[in-house]
């Protein structure tokens, strides 16, 4: 990782990403992208057209001085940089990443602001880490006055929903997830491995992963970028499903009400696409078990069919009208 | 690793590096008031400048090791705040005085520069990269700075009505990194004015130094590129003369490694807000990186916190007595 100097390396990194459709009929394509996600006037946005449009911000950094978030109650004070940016993908889901590395342990005393600021995105605790009762206080959110991963992935994102190019006219509804995640250092010898995705309620989703000490942060980042941009399709996809009440209404209502993900969602599906190689095979659990890629392909396939369905009586209706 | 077959320019941003000094050395900084006070002034100035030049070419010496150190020297004028005079008038003058001193002024710079420069805006650019000093107690929160204009060392005193509307004492602000006592500060960054954002000396003056250390970049490219002098005569409007001119051929880089500034010990202030200022920049990490590494290799590594490779030397202005005394 990129700290430098008399810092420990990190053992923990900790993230959130919440994941929404961008409120704009139209989807953005590369420029409006780029100009969306200039967060700084000096620094590009990077912009990749291949395997699918995909733009990312620049990071920028929020100053923290708080407690950690904590499953046991400790209390620990520490002190840095908290990293955040954001991603659209394909011009129509827009995501806001928060997130921080921390080592197992720090100075009892701040140091100069300097400091911090040349160690992006790295928070060092007073004293010594409670790794593990961190990683958990992290998944289970923060409590008031801890460091707060949510607030700053919301607040970059309020600040992206306010720019003039969105009109703010959603093509369909739909909801808002927020994955939180960590990833723990791995055993020396051992590879990446996902340990644990969970579904909970209210949109939120949790991921542990446990990776090699040379990974940078930004890898694990982006590995939960593309595992929350895939959840969301899901859930946004299964949604919609469920309120087009397929076989209860008549078929052109429901022909309306799926024509969006075929306007807007179906091609979107691209596991892996912008993951760092050495990380792209975690997805491999996830295609197992529950089968991502195998419930994406069901649910797409169920709304051709239905779409082909209501095809036949217009097309009959076609015919005999000669 | 093996490098990906498939590459996309537009994917991987790149940030262009800037040849580097091991020391820029500021001469001086022009303001209207010492215009005004004529060329003993500045005959002045510079008599006691190249002292302290002398002291500061030393120092760079004994940190390069005994090999000659790379430095180039610059001069600041200010066209941003008051403008006065032109460059044909005023220039010649400064560098006949210079001269008389036996100091050189490798590059001559504008002040507003710092603000606008090539149709670029330093200024709004490095306002972007203000990454605040968080008081205790900050865990998320977004930054007000961009709000208030205002940046402080610390928590300020909160305001003195409690949320029940009722009156509550004083209480006093803190600074952040205190030792037992707080000094605290809160630099004003702009001003507005029929719309108009008026940037703060402090605060262009902290552009000027990010720029001296070779940290400024737009969209990768380097920011305030000197351009060559002509040996012709300088225009009549401020705005005909480039940002940062080159009037010496064969002076070393521009930007540099650290840099020192000499100046009248009334800008103390001034400069103590601009460390403030340096101190809650998130930089170019490229550009970061680039001079990180490169001083490394030549022996000569920089500090890790930006501010603190920029040093002063503050000294006693000349009195109107002493001008007197001399003519």
């Amino acid at each position: 990782m990129a700290a430098t100097g008399r810092t420990a390396p990190a053992v923990l990194v900790c993230g959130e990403t919440r994941t929404c459709l961008l409120p704009s009929f139209q989807a953005l394509d590369g420029r409006a992208a780029a100009q969306l996600l200039r967060l700084r006037a000096d620094e590009q946005v990077s912009v990749s057209e291949r395997p699918n449009l995909y733009a990312l911000s620049p990071e920028l950094l929020t100053g923290v001085d708080c407690r950690l978030p904590t499953a046991n109650g400790a209390k620990v004070r520490a002190v840095g940089t908290v990293a955040s940016r954001a991603a659209l993908t394909e011009g129509r889901v827009l995501q806001a990443s928060a997130w921080f590395s921390v080592p197992s342990a720090g100075p009892d005393t701040r140091r100069p602001w300097g400091h911090y600021l040349v160690r992006p995105g790295l928070v060092e605790p007073f004293g010594k880490l409670p790794e593990q009762a961190t990683a958990q206080g992290v998944l289970r959110g923060s409590s008031r006055g801890e460091l707060d991963l949510g607030m700053i992935a919301e607040g970059l994102l309020a600040q992206l929903l306010r720019h003039p190019l969105l009109d703010h006219k959603a093509p369909f509804k739909s909801r808002r997830t927020h994955l939180r995640w960590v990833a723990r250092r791995a055993p020396a010898g051992e590879g990446a491995s996902l340990e644990r995705f969970t579904l909970a309620e209210d949109g939120l989703r949790t991921v542990e992963l446990s990776l090699p000490e040379e990974t940078p942060a930004t890898a694990a980042v982006g590995l939960c970028e593309d595992l929350a941009l895939h959840d969301w399709l899901l859930t946004t996809l299964v949604h919609m499903l469920d309120n087009s009440r397929l076989g209860a209404v008549d078929g052109p209502s429901a022909v309306l009400a799926l024509r969006p993900a075929v306007d807007h969602l179906l091609h979107l599906w691209m596991p892996q696409a912008h993951v760092e190689r050495t990380l792209g095979r975690l997805w491999d659990v996830l295609e197992r078990e529950p089968g991502f890629t195998r419930q994406w392909q069901t649910l797409v396939q169920r709304i051709r069919d239905q779409l082909a369905v209501q095809a036949i009586p217009l097309l009959h209706e076609a015919l005999s009208t000669r | 690793m093996t490098e990906a077959v498939f590459q996309e320019t537009t994917a991987q941003p790149r940030t262009q590096s800037v040849p580097l000094s091991h020391l820029s050395l500021e001469l001086g900084h022009l303001y209207m008031e010492d215009f005004e006070a004529g060329p003993e002034r500045l005959r002045e100035h510079f008599a006691e400048v190249r002292i302290w030049v002398d002291a500061a070419r030393a120092a760079a010496a004994r940190r390069t090791g005994g090999r000659r150190p790379r430095i180039s020297t610059c001069f600041l004028i200010d066209d941003y705040f008051t403008r006065f005079s032109t460059p044909a008038e005023l220039v010649p003058v400064v560098l006949a005085e210079a001269e008389r001193a036996g100091l050189v002024i490798d590059y001559l710079a504008r002040e507003s520069g710092c603000a606008v420069a090539d149709k670029i805006e330093p200024a709004e650019s490095v306002m972007h990269r203000l990454v605040e000093s968080p008081p205790p107690g900050s865990y998320g929160s977004r930054p007000p700075v961009s709000e208030t204009g205002w940046l402080p060392n610390g928590q300020r005193t909160p305001t003195s009505r409690s949320a029940m509307g009722e009156v509550t004492g004083w209480q006093p602000p803190q600074e952040t990194a205190a030792r037992n006592h707080s000094v605290f500060m809160d630099v004003e960054l702009w001003s507005e004015k029929d719309g108009q954002r008026l940037w703060s000396c402090p605060f262009l003056a902290a552009v000027w130094q990010l720029a001296r250390l070779g940290l400024l970049r737009h969209l990768g490219a380097p920011v305030l590129a000197p351009r060559p002098w002509n040996g012709g005569d300088f225009p009549h409007d401020w705005d005909l003369l480039p940002p940062l001119l080159q009037l010496n051929a064969s002076a070393a880089p521009f930007s540099a490694y650290r840099t020192c500034t000499l100046m009248p010990n009334r800008f103390l202030a001034v400069e103590d807000a601009v460390r403030l200022i340096l101190d809650q920049v998130d930089v170019d990490s490229g550009a970061l990186r680039q001079v990180a590494e490169r001083s490394a290799r030549e022996g000569a590594a920089v500090p890790a916190a930006v501010a603190q490779r920029a040093t002063y030397v503050f000294y006693e202005e000349p009195t109107d007595a002493v001008l007197h005394g001399e003519t």
